[in-house]
């Protein structure tokens, strides 16, 4: 409604808002102010009474961390190997991840379709559910020590639970009368879950892969911080022990970054995969 | 090839309230017969045809395809559903082809006939869309392409023009008539709409509702092949009247 009255006082204001740049300009506000006042309210470089450094000193730390190279009398560990932590995170997150995808789906799509398999397995998904994946933490490093599966592990559980339920889900929602359908053109079963039961599962899995791929960014960073030493997790942690707030800073803008791009891929596989249904939705 | 038998049949559904949706049903479609089942919603109509189909299991009698008692749906019983039902992330081609397919046979033993199917259902042009861009009719010719594709001895169709509006359901009437005088399959067809029924089937089974019953049947003897002008010829006319008031006697 706000927006209508604009658009009376000005329609080609209204315009320029609605279209791509406009909407882009729209989105950087908010950003931009939150920078402006930490800026503005930082004196020689520090906020809160030397607490945090100011975003130009975050920005020069991290052009030191990202692309300086370390020469032999260099102390600080922060110093070109941007890069390296943020592909040792990546790396961990995508095992994870895949391996929790390689488990979930199949597994879901096994529950949502037997009744004998929803009996077995679905009550011991939802009693083990609630432990969230940090209470996990003593038990995967008692198992695999300080090591990148113990990583591995946190990310594939926490990643687990959504994928598995959301598959679920799908896989139970499946028309009648498409299984009746292919059982009719000679379908046996496993064409019948390959063919009819997962496609028609794939919107609810995707939605499943998005919310498992942010817990696995978070399972990442926790499992750093206590149970290997590499990564964005183990940066962001042991720069605090030493003071590099700058650096803090500019790993937690990086995970969000990164966070950001793995999600954006994935919404931009599902819109490729799932062209049927987008014309569905715009066709109602 | 494509005879159904059904002796003393019923089904019952169970659940809190179990239904009897068929009461001691006996019922012959012969080879090549063309049979529609008239009646009121909820007679059991669908029921009898997913019985046919393997759908559902009977909870008492007796029913034969062929001599053989059915037990679960085959390709040999190809069916037509009301809305379709075709995969939506499969475009035409694929939805036709599906059965051939997931039957292991050969692409050089059914590429030839799928093509001439799309083309007598009118849909040389609409291999690679999707059942989402089509009309109504267009996805209901998709799933009569789909079912044919698999040279079923017998066609079982649901109200296969029951959602279309009456322009296109007279188109589609006229496509299954000219398709049914070439491969005088047996067809099983469900319907509630009299003029349908008149206009395509040699032989009209009247339902009735609680308990499911075959009331009536009644031989159509107008001649073959018949086509939409058919509608309003004094014969026609004859039939209708008599059926109308054979479901108005019946109670409805
Ligand atoms: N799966 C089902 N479970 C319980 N009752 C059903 C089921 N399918 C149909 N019925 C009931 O059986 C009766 C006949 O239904 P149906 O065969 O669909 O009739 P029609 O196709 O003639 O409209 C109705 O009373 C309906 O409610
Ligand atoms: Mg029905």
């Amino acid at each position: 409604m706000a927006a209508a009255g604009i658009s009376g006082a000005n329609p080609s204001l209204q315009g320029f808002l609605r279209s791509r740049v406009g909407k882009g300009l729209l989105a950087l506000i908010l950003p931009l102010a939150a920078l402006f006042l930490w800026q503005a309210s930082g004196t020689n470089g520090a906020v809160a009474g030397g607490a945090l450094p100011t975003p130009d000193r975050v920005w020069k730390a991290w052009l030191v961390w990202a692309f300086d190279k370390p020469g032999p009398m260099t102390l600080s560990p922060y110093v070109g190997n941007w890069m390296e932590a943020i592909a040792f995170s990546a790396m961990r997150v995508a095992k994870g991840f895949g391996l929790a995808v390689l488990v979930g789906v199949p597994l879901g799509i096994l529950i949502g379709w037997s009744r004998l398999a929803a009996s077995m397995v679905d009550p011991t998904i939802q009693w083990l559910r609630p432990v969230p994946i940090t209470a996990w933490l003593p038990i995967s490093i008692a198992i695999f020590g300080i090591s990148d599966f113990g990583a591995v592990f946190l990310i594939t559980i926490g990643a687990f639970y959504p994928i598995v339920i959301n598959t679920t889900q799908g896989a139970r929602d499946v028309d009648k009368n498409w299984i009746r359908a292919a059982l009719m053109m000679g379908a046996n079963q496993w064409d019948i879950l390959r063919r009819v039961v997962l496609p028609a599962a794939l919107p609810s899995i995707f939605t499943g892969l998005r919310i498992g791929l942010g817990i696995g960014w978070t399972a990442v960073i926790v499992s750093e911080m206590v149970a290997v030493k590499s990564g964005l997790g183990y940066v962001l942690w042991d720069a605090y022990y030493v003071g590099r707030m700058d650096i803090v800073i500019a790993d937690m803008v990086s995970i969000g970054l990164f966070g950001f791009l793995s999600d954006w891929a994935i919404v931009h596989l599902e819109h490729w995969v799932l062209k049927w249904r987008r014309m569905q939705n715009f066709n109602q | 090839m494509g005879t159904i038998s059904l002796q003393s049949v019923s089904k019952t559904y169970g659940g809190a309230r179990a239904v009897v949706a068929l009461d001691n049903v006996d019922f012959e479609v012969a080879e090549g017969e063309f049979v529609a089942l008239l009646g009121p919603s909820g007679c059991g109509k669908s029921t009898l045809l997913n019985l046919v189909a393997g759908f559902e299991p009977l909870s008492e009698g007796k029913l034969l395809f062929d001599n053989q008692p059915v037990a679960r749906p085959g390709p040999d019983r190809g069916v037509v559903f009301q809305e379709a039902s075709l995969l939506p992330w499969l475009n035409v081609w694929e939805n036709v082809v599906f059965g051939p397919k997931v039957q292991k046979i050969a692409r050089s033993d059914y590429e030839l006939r799928a093509r001439e199917i799309l083309r007598i259902v009118g849909l040389e042009q609409f291999h690679e869309a999707l059942p989402v861009q089509l009309s109504g009719g267009m996805r209901q010719r998709v799933g009569i392409a789909r079912a044919l594709v698999m040279e079923p001895r017998a066609l079982l169709m649901d109200e296969p023009f029951g959602a279309l509006d009456a322009q296109t359901r007279l188109s589609m009437q006229a496509l299954l008539l000219e398709v049914w005088q070439n491969l005088k399959t047996t067809v099983l067809f469900v319907t509630h709409d009299i003029d349908e029924a008149i206009l395509l089937a040699d032989r009209i089974c009247v339902m009735t509702a609680r308990p499911g019953r075959i009331t009536r049947t009644i031989p159509i003897s107008l001649r073959r092949p018949r086509s939409i002008d058919d509608l309003t010829t004094a014969d026609f006319i004859r039939f209708k009247a008599m059926i109308m008031a054979e479901m108005r006697g019946s109670g409805h």
